[in-house]
């Protein structure tokens, strides 16, 4: 059978695509290369409140806590705070991804999409040199699906863009390698998500500490893979936990590995295919947080493949309308940030330190990366005059 | 002098796809629940044996 749209990968970016793709009427497929959605869960697993408002995801069972706010240490231990008090009620929440991705490919079937589990993309169909669908290997059985768009949403990894000639590979100075235990037993208690900053500490990247409720934390680092050495990440968390007892006495409910793309954005479209998720490079470069932007991205692809399906139009013209339309709701926010990390990459940890010496006892307007930087600029407008443009430009954005 | 090629230990080897990310040949795979490096393609560059957090990647028997 033949398919409008066929989606490499079944995580929230492609499970979001499938969904709003298959409700515009379009017959989708998506390809899971894993046995089960969702699992393993890759991810720190944090995410902004403001999902509340998309009404992508139903009940509540996908939550695991409500953060109150974000603590974040310099390498001297100075913290500064992004309270809910402060922000107001809009901060986050700590997920389970498992359930949290099982519940939005659900959503997805719910609209008719069809799923296959255990099925690999290994490559792309061509016809008279036009992307004509993928080869897929099922168990050990490898066939063609034929679909008039292909949609890469195989995550930091991707094949599918590197398969259409789209420059996928990430620099090491664009990529956080990263380790996670979800440790449980914790003798510590907050409703806080803390991050943690430093070279030492993690070079490049940070420390998070994301409760999960009942004495269970997700404890991770992402670091720089230009600034890392051969399973680095893992000894510094080691470290890490080594030296709080509080950690130190919890036991690990699971060990994870990730890498999460903090590079500019790509071109996300060619003939017939396009990239959602973490294969767009939809991440934010200073947080690493890419789950609000796959699903505002992923909704954004499925409408546009329900149109492209409705008018029989594939070319990279009219599914560019995908790319002008995240770049205008997000992409300035990811260049922003992308901007960001590059400067911050540059202070050693007295900057880190006399930063957040100066913002410790702030009153953020919001809870949000912007609400950070905006204050960075206003409290030290030399040190970070080359965002002074930019952040013209994030008054429009969030 | 040629380089020697990376090799991934599977029990060592979590499956994070950072690897296949940075590899600038394109010649890593994932293989279910490990990656994998296709000797013929490798080029010996050793950006996937660093950026391993784990240190499952090894290369010309120096792990990490």
């Amino acid at each position: 059978m033949k398919y409008d749209a066929v989606i490499v990968g079944g995580g929230p970016a492609g499970s979001v695509t499938a969904r709003f793709a298959a409700e515009a009427g379009a017959k989708v497929l998506i390809v899971e290369r894993r046995a089960e959605i969702g699992v393993p869960v890759l991810c720190g697993e944090g995410i902004s409140q403001r999902i509340d408002n998309w009404g992508m995801l139903e009940g509540k069972k996908w939550i695991a806590s409500t953060m109150d706010g974000a603590k974040i240490f310099s390498p001297d231990g100075t913290m500064v705070t992004l309270s809910k008090e402060i922000a107001g009620d809009e901060t986050g929440y700590v997920v389970y991804r498992d359930i949290f991705d099982q519940e939005l490919a659900r959503k997805a079937a719910q609209a008719g999409a069809d799923i296959r589990l255990k099925t690999k993309a290994v490559g792309l169909l061509k016809k008279n040199d036009k992307i004509s669908g993928v080869k897929v290997q099922e168990f050990d059985e490898t066939y063609d699906i034929e679909a008039d768009i292909v949609v890469g949403a195989d995550g930091v990894e991707s094949k599918v863009g590197h398969w259409a000639g789209l420059d996928t590979i990430v620099k090491p100075r664009d990529l956080e390698t990263c380790v996670q235990y979800t440790l449980t037993n914790v003798d510590y208690n907050t409703d806080y998500c803390e991050f943690y900053l430093g070279k030492e500490i993690a070079p490049g990247g940070y420390v998070w500490i994301f409760p999960k409720g009942k004495g269970t934390y997700n404890v991770g680092i992402g670091i720089l893979a230009s600034l890392s050495r051969p399973g680095k990440a893992k000894q510094l968390l080691d470290r890490f936990i080594a030296g709080r007892p509080e950690l130190q006495k919890g036991e690990p409910l699971r060990f994870i590995a990730g890498a999460v793309p903090v590079a500019k954005p790509v071109r996300t479209v060619a003939d017939n295919l396009l990239l959602v998720g973490d294969a767009a490079r939809h991440a934010d470069a200073i947080t690493g947080g890419g789950l609000t932007t796959s699903l505002q991205g992923g909704k954004i692809a499925g409408d546009v493949i329900g149109q492209a399906v409705e008018h029989h139009i594939f070319d990279e013209d009219f599914l560019s309308s995908y790319e002008k339309q995240w770049k205008a709701e997000f992409g300035k926010k990811l260049l922003r940030d992308y901007m960001v990390k590059e400067i911050m990459l540059d202070f050693d940890d007295k900057t880190l330190n006399m930063l957040a010496d100066s913002l410790k006892n702030y009153k953020f307007e919001e809870f949000s990366t912007l609400s950070l930087v905006k204050a960075l600029v206003l409290k030290h407008p030399t040190l970070l005059m080359k965002l002074k443009p930019l952040m013209k430009l994030s008054e429009v954005q969030g | 002098m040629v380089k020697p090629k990376a090799r991934v230990d599977d029990q060592q080897c979590l499956a994070c796809g950072g690897c296949i990310a940075v590899c600038p040949e394109d010649a890593i795979v994932m293989m279910g629940t490990h990656a994998m490096v296709q000797s013929r393609r490798c080029i010996g560059c050793g950006i996937c044996v660093k950026t391993c957090p784990v240190g499952a990647i090894e290369q010309g028997g120096n792990k990490g």
